[in-house]
């Protein structure tokens, strides 16, 4: 998962549906664990501001 | 602020939002001594809402001058014609914060109650230990272990820290509302005290909202939607034809954006030493996407319930069901017939929507949505399909 930090709101909707627990926000920043990331993809259907790509 | 997170508690609460400052109000005021921890630096930022509240009466909050923006007497829904139907009073009526200041006021509230709280302090891991647990919390780079016989789970959308314990409350992204807003001044509201909802395919799944705001308002939008973003949508529905030009010397003071559970509440809301409240919890109007006030209701009643525990030196679960059995008393039901109706709303077309607009004609005292089901099907018989299952 690559992330667009140009174009996140920090808005932690991507953390919310991440059940690997693979998304944490630290304040205004967005850090993906890709070891645990299973490529399942619901990140990218929730982020309003298509800042997350594979 | 160190020595807040060297101490150990009867309650620990996470995230400051208004569930969480509800849910610490009342635990200090039931006599547990009680952590609030907010991993933002600033209590209320970043603002993810269009931040319509109703009445706050029954909280003993008067609605002051500081965080009101707005009084609300109503709204109007809108169909893809432009039909515009009135809905006033009852539940419609509230009011638009300034949720930076609402939440931090909410917060404040709390710390007079007694409580302590730890800002820019995140909490990364929960294990279970002895009765209780231990929150490890990352504090300016540091970590503290901070030990607690309840836990409160008021982390809103992001739904992580009830998964540490074991919990399931992440959300299916097919029942997340994907929204953006923009706060706006210049706006040419229909009225300065009633909020305008959009239907249709301008913001598929969802609906586009103007809620006036004092000097601005919220113009936004939430959609599910897998193919276009919600920020795509809403720059549309900035020059959407709908709007007959209001927006045209409209300029932003602010973006937001963020998702809402809209899926219902989770399965379980409790366990052995710890509660889920809020978002977190899936506690938001499936209708509507409203959730401030179910998060402090329903924090309210965790806050109360982790008092009575303390009290009791008893932080089971079975005593700690007392909460999920309260919550769900007073809005399961109505929650799950909101998602029914949902469901239904997200499959009318452009021209069915149209078409209920027409049945209802003008004006709604108040939005039953029985009534209004067996009118529309009187005059559109077509449309017996969607609600059936509702009416059964
Ligand atoms: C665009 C949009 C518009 C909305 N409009 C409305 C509206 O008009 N009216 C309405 O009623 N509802 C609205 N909602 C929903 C409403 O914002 C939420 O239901 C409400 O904020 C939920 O409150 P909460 O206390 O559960 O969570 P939140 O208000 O989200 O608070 C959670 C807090 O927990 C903190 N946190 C998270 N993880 C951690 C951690 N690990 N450690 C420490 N702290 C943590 C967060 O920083 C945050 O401050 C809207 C939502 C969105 C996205
Ligand atoms: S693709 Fe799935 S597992 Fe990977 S970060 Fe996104 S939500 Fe998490
Ligand atoms: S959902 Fe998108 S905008 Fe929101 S925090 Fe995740 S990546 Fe950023």
């Amino acid at each position: 998962m690559r992330i667009n930090y140009e174009r996140c709101g920090y808005c932690g909707a991507c953390v919310g549906v991440c059940k690997s627990m693979a998304i944490e926000l630290i304040e205004n920043r967005v850090v993906i664990y890709e070891e645990r990331c299973k490529r399942c993809k619901a990140c990218i259907i929730v982020c309003p501001l298509k800042a997350l790509e594979e | 602020m160190r020595w807040v997170l060297k101490d150990e508690y009867d309650v620990v609460v996470v995230g400051a939002g208004p569930a969480g400052s509800m849910a610490s109000y009342y635990a200090s005021k039931n006599g547990a001594k009680t952590l609030l921890v907010e991993k933002s630096q600033e209590i209320g930022e970043p603002v993810r809402c269009a931040e319509a509240v109703p009445k706050l009466e029954e909280f003993n909050i008067p609605p002051s001058e500081e965080f009101v923006r707005s009084y609300i007497k109503g709204g109007y829904l809108i169909a893809p014609n432009g039909r515009r139907i009135e809905v006033r009073g009852g539940k419609t009526e509230g009011y638009v914060v300034e949720r930076k200041i609402f939440d931090k006021y909410l917060a404040i509230r709390s710390a007079r109650a007694g409580t302590k709280i730890a800002v820019k302090s995140r909490v990364v891991d929960l294990y279970p230990y002895e009765d209780g647990f231990k929150v490890k919390i990352i504090h300016l780079g540091e970590e503290y272990t901070v030990k607690t016989k309840i836990v409160i789970a008021a982390d809103g959308m992001e739904s992580s820290v009830a998964e540490m314990a074991g919990l399931k409350c992440k959300k299916n992204p097919m029942e997340v509302c994907s929204c953006a807003e923009y706060e706006m001044t210049g706006v040419k509201l229909l009225d300065k005290h009633m909020m305008e909802f959009y239907f249709g395919d301008l913001s598929p799944k969802g609906y586009a909202w103007i809620f006036p705001k004092g000097d601005t308002a919220n113009v936004g939008l939430g959609v599910i939607d897998k193919k276009k973003k919600a920020i795509d949508y809403l720059n549309e529905f900035l020059e959407h034809p709908i709007l007959e030009g209001r927006l045209k010397d409209a300029t932003p003071v602010e973006f937001k954006c963020g998702g809402v559970p809209v899926g219902g509440p989770i399965e379980k809301t409790v366990d052995d030493n710890i509660m889920v409240v809020g978002d977190a919890a899936g506690q938001v109007s499936p209708l509507t996407g409203g959730g401030i006030y179910l998060a402090m209701s329903c924090g309210s009643i965790a806050g109360e319930v982790a008092g009575k525990a303390v009290k009791k030196g008893d932080y089971s679960k079975e005593t700690l069901m007392e909460y999920e059995r309260r919550w769900k008393e007073r809005f399961y039901n109505t929650l799950m017939t909101e998602l029914k109706y949902k469901n239904i709303l997200q499959k009318l077309s452009e021209k069915e929507l149209n078409i209920i607009a027409e049945v209802i004609d003008g004006k709604l005292e108040e939005v039953d949505v029985k009534k209004i089901m067996f009118k529309v099907i009187k005059k559109a018989p077509s449309l017996l399909k969607y609600f059936k299952d509702v009416i059964g």
